[in-house]
């Protein structure tokens, strides 16, 4: 294979932190997948769900790990470089191979015969892992680059993954997997050659079977436990001997049943726990079953066990709002993962707090005094402004989208309802760039606007002939990722039911068909859009400095971008000196408006066209915003080539000069009916926000009071971060929100650290 | 529009949060007719734009003296020299410094652009109880432009602070009073004669004012006094200023403690600081004069 083959191929996730080692030897795992590779290929004449079903008795209970000595649950699992999944950060989607991983399992042997035996993995792999196949069917080569050092330099990219879903665990809790299996066999007597129905119904053997693997370790571990692990351990136990099959009685066995669903389905984001929970956990109080304490610290366990994944972007836990089946005791277990928290410090999971008419002030309160510790969560979501937008934009009634539960960095779910997975990303700041060259992108010199004509620079004579051409690219882009995220569903479907996420999703079950076949009530996606507002600012500095002032003609302005600036430092200048996006400035909103509602809306409009039932952008952010920033070249908002872009909704860096409720004004001027999750940071300097704590809660509720959706909130010290940059040694627990993930700020990348010190920080004395 | 109400405005700063209750906007005018020697906001004393040079952004290229229509800028070794008397205000050297390093201060604006700047932070107001304050410079000293503003602000319901040194006719007064809901009434020493000496205003005008203020509207007043080491860090001109807003019936009194951090505008507008090397206090040094407050029957606050 060739070296940039192999580097298309390890392209992956960043990890921010490296994972636990795999229990299993080298040998183990070869032999683990070639077993899977085994079945894979003896079922491949049978349905996709029985092939599916054979492989995961593979990799269950096998794939378990021991529970640690501070568990207080049950539930670990190896993630081998080949097996099944949902998404690339455990594993891969369906049949996977992680071909990143296994080179570097490869790497680590020096057994000739385990090297020949990856290797014949390898080459099976290479034909059938399901991105792969995927990649070469159907990506289009305007899409992505050559490789993995090029792949930024294409405008969008896209690929078939299932992130994000978020399962009825009030169903497994309210039937149990005896009353789960009941109700697939109820379905079963209407259609009993229903293959995903018989298999599904297996599959729920193996929910017991996993239980019961459990048990007897625990047995085991019971062996030289001393009293007080003994007790936990048989805590567990209990548990898991009633949810092998029947429904749970107390909070530990809801949890376990919870915590241990979503584990085998491939579920790394958990929606709303405390809708789940509140009920048992009060019920236990209330009986004197569990003690304030004990809980806190099971839920210390939860804690560990998500962060032990290192997901990075996901780990999603929500507590309160709306359309919860009983809001006060759903409450008591939002308190305890507030101090849980508060105590923690983790960047996972990433905890979140719905915020609604009847938020209990305690819970407000403990949620500031987390975010002033420096935390960075609860992320906080204000349904008011959430449940009418996404239900206009996801098409489906304001009762179904009170169940909303965002994923990975911010992205849109509603749970137990839609699949909402986002396959495509766009970069519209570097859609400028190529309409300033006429079509081809100076990063790399290639053409990139396909059949689009561009004028030439000369020939636009008003702002609006301009603007007209910017709208003809982005259509024709944007267009496409609808079209790629379709046909990633379609593959997926192609190859895998998703078993064991279809039978806790309305209406896999009752229609008696699989997730991405027409079993998901509403089967929709999102397309993550970057570079917005460097792409509504240099469209800004375009309008007042060329077509009103006419300071420079657009060519000289390509010139200077083309030189980086370099003997242009007036221009440069000047272009920067162009009204900004997050003043509060009418001018560059209205402009950063229209660049909203010219992709928003398209996508919106785009997605019933083309099969889904919706369709919708997101304004997220990861880290991409610096690596894509990387490979665009100069812009017209005053930004060097080679310079990460703004953050999701936030302006670029500094650029926001009037204090915060200007930077929140502009903000909330997008109208949330036309996206499905949007995210944006704050940044305050310690001291200040501990001094001034109840104004700013105040300034934060004015701003959901105006129509903000969402806010998350880094406090730091004064200098912190450049401090930490010269000695990481003294920042070891220095936590910061990237955008749609926390991290500790000394494990980032320099150029992700050098954007996140750009950000404006509020402070004053 | 011949009749467009027009003043000169040194800054309007959002989220306020120390200038009176909830979030705020401040929006401070130009033009003061005290000179107290610790002034914070030195550029605002004068109703003229105010050049201010910052010689540590200066490029020392020249173009600023070359282009100047009055000829008052020289270079003089290392940094510029600004002939003031000469400058008209015209800011066409700021417009050409490619450092910016010259930067005026005072800008005319309508009454209609300062409604619509801080209209837009009224959710914070209402969600916070917070409003605009209108300092300064004294707010009284462009009488009709600071009218205007407080009238329009209460027609769209904002709540309105003044900051004001007290040192206007009381006829302007009584007429504002009813626009205005909170008075932050400077108070920089206890007699009008040490007024008078230290910052050049009218003692006796500026406490007589306060007493016919707080005969009408006493719960609207919090007096506001600057402590400043050598001026007024004194033990019975504290007591006897806390005492007469008692007497007064007046609620509130904020002792603000002494920060330098205006002394670089000193600089940059080509001043000396009177204060050099004065340390800055903190509010731990005025805690105790909160229980003579207790006493009294009003409430002290160190820090404002």
């Amino acid at each position: 294979m060739s070296l940039a083959t192999r580097k298309l191929r390890e392209h992956t996730n960043v990890e921010i932190k490296s994972k636990l080692a795999c229990e299993k030897s080298p040998r183990e795992q070869v032999e683990i997948m070639e077993l899977y590779t085994e079945t894979h290929r003896k079922f491949s004449q049978s349905s996709k769900s029985r092939r599916e079903l054979e492989c995961l008795k593979v990799i269950y209970p096998r794939l378990l790990r021991t529970i640690l000595p501070d568990d207080l649950l049950a539930g670990r699992m190896d993630f081998l470089p080949i097996g099944f999944g949902a998404v690339t950060s455990v594993g891969g989607v369906g049949h996977y191979c992680h071909f990143a991983n296994l080179y570097k399992l490869r790497d680590s042997i020096e057994e000739e015969d385990l090297l020949k035996r990856i290797d014949a993995l390898d080459e099976y792999w290479t034909k059938y892992d399901t991105r792969t196949q995927y990649s070469r069917n159907y990506r289009p080569e305007v899409v992505y680059g050559d490789n993995m050092q090029t792949i930024y330099n294409a405008p969008i990219t896209a690929g078939p993954r299932l992130s994000g879903m978020m399962l009825d665990y009030n169903k497994l809790c309210d039937l149990g997997i005896t009353g789960l299996k009941n109700v697939i066999k109820k379905r079963l007597e209407e259609e009993p050659d229903n293959e995903f129905l018989q298999c599904s119904l297996e599959a729920m053997d193996l929910f017991t079977v996993c239980c019961d693997y459990y048990i007897d370790m625990i047995d085991k571990d019971m062996e030289t436990a001393d009293e007080q692990r003994k007790y936990e351990l048989q805590r567990i136990k209990d548990s898991l001997c009633t949810i092998r099959t029947d429904k749970p009685v107390h909070f530990m066995d809801a949890l376990e049943a919870t915590w241990l669903y979503a584990l085998l389905a491939g579920c790394i984001n958990y929606g709303r726990l405390d809708d789940v929970l509140g009920d048992y956990l009060v019920k236990d109080f209330e009986s004197g079953y569990l003690t304030k304490e004990e809980a806190h610290k099971i839920v210390r366990s939860l804690w560990v066990l998500i962060e032990n994944k290192r997901t990075t972007v996901n780990g999603r836990l929500i507590v309160g709002g709306r359309g919860r089946r009983n809001p006060a005791a759903a409450d008591e277990f939002a308190r305890i993962c507030l101090d849980v928290c508060k105590e923690m410090r983790q960047v996972e999971p990433q905890f979140t707090l719905r915020l609604y008419e009847d938020t209990p002030k305690d819970i407000w309160d403990k949620a500031m005094d987390c975010l002033a510790d420096g935390a960075t969560f609860p992320t906080l979501y204000n349904d008011e402004v959430t449940i009418p937008g996404l239900a206009h934009c996801m098409r489906v009634p304001e009762k179904e989208a009170e169940q909303y539960a965002m994923f990975g960095c911010g992205e849109m779910n509603l749970q137990t309802y839609t699949v909402g997975t986002p396959n495509a990303v766009i970069n519209l700041l570097k859609l400028v760039t190529i309409q300033m060259n006429e079509g081809v992108d100076p990063i790399d010199g290639r053409y990139k606007a396909g059949p689009v004509i561009l004028r030439k620079l000369e020939d636009y004579h008003t702002y609006e002939e301009f603007w007209e051409d910017y709208c003809k690219l982005s259509d024709y882009y944007n267009d496409m990722c609808v079209k790629q995220q379709v046909m990633g569903y379609h593959f997926m479907n192609t190859q895998v039911s998703f078993l064991f996420v279809s039978n806790l999703m309305n209406d896999c079950i009752a229609r008696g068909k699989p997730l991405l076949d027409g079993g998901v009530r509403y089967l929709g996606g999102c397309n993550e859009t970057y570079g917005n507002i460097n792409a509504s600012d240099s469209l800004v500095a375009i309008k007042k400095l060329v077509f009103e002032d006419k300071k420079y003609t657009l060519r000289e302005i390509n010139n200077a971008l083309l030189a980086d600036f370099v003997g242009y430092e007036q221009m440069q200048q000047d272009l920067k000196d162009a009204p900004k996006y997050g003043n509060d400035d009418p001018y560059a909103d209205e402009i950063a408006n229209d660049v909203y509602n010219l992709v928003a809306k398209r996508n919106y409009e785009m997605g019933p066209e083309m099969g889904l039932h919706y369709y919708g952008i997101v304004i997220i952010n990861n880290q991409t915003n610096t690596l894509w920033g990387n490979s665009t070249s100069a812009s017209p908002d005053g930004r060097n080539s080679r310079v990460f872009m703004n953050p999701s909704n936030n302006p670029q860096g500094g650029a926001d000069k009037s204090g915060p409720t200007a930077m929140l004004n502009s903000l909330v001027k997008f109208d949330p009916h036309y996206q499905v999750g949007q995210v944006q940071n704050i940044k305050f300097q310690k001291n200040f926000f501990k001094d001034n704590i109840e104004k700013i809660g105040l300034l934060f509720k004015g701003y959901f009071k105006k129509g903000g959706c969402q806010l998350m909130v880094t406090v730091i010290d004064h200098h912190a971060l450049e401090d930490a940059m010269i000695h990481p040694e003294n920042h070891q627990n220095l936590i910061v929100r990237v955008s749609g993930f926390s991290a500790v700020f000394v494990n980032l990348s320099k150029n992700v650290q050098l954007e996140l010190l750009s950000r404006t920080m509020y402070d004053k004395v | 529009m011949a009749d467009v109400v027009k003043g000169s405005v040194m800054e309007m700063e959002r989220f306020a949060i120390h200038d009176g209750p909830g979030i705020r906007t401040t929006v401070f005018i130009q033009g003061c007719p005290l000179r107290c020697p610790w002034c914070a906001n030195p550029e605002s004393q004068q109703i003229k734009p105010q050049l201010m040079y910052n010689v540590k952004k200066c490029l020392k290229c020249g173009t600023c003296a070359r282009n100047c229509p009055q000829h008052a800028i020289t270079i003089v070794g290392d940094h510029l020299e600004f002939d003031r008397s000469k400058c008209i205000g015209c800011k066409t050297c700021e417009r050409n410094c490619p450092g910016k390093a010259i930067n005026f201060i005072g800008d005319i604006k309508t009454v209609d652009e300062v409604i619509d700047y801080i209209s837009r932070d009224k959710d914070y107001y209402d969600v916070s109880g917070g409003g605009i304050t209108v300092s300064g410079g004294e707010p009284f000293v462009q009488f009709d432009f600071f009218y205007n503003i407080l009238q329009r602000a209460k027609e769209l319901g904002i709540s309105t602070a003044v900051e004001t040194t007290g040192d206007t006719d009381w006829e302007k007064m009584k007429k504002a009073e009813p626009l205005i809901d909170k008075f932050l009434f400077d108070m920089k020493q206890s007699t009008p004669e040490k007024i008078k000496e230290i910052t050049g205003g009218n003692g006796w005008r500026i406490q007589e004012n306060l007493r016919k203020l707080a005969e009408i509207a006493a719960e609207k007043i919090v007096i506001r006094v600057p402590v400043i080491p050598g001026y007024n860090y004194e033990e019975e001109v504290l007591t006897a200023i806390i005492e007469m807003a008692a007497s007064l019936n007046i609620p509130e009194v904020n002792l603000l403690p002494y920060h330098n951090l205006g002394e670089n505008k000193y600089e940059q507008l080509g001043r000396d600081y009177a204060l050099k090397g004065t340390k800055m206090m903190s509010k731990a040094d005025l805690k105790h004069y909160e229980a003579l407050g207790d006493k009294l029957g009003l409430k002290v606050q160190a820090g404002g």
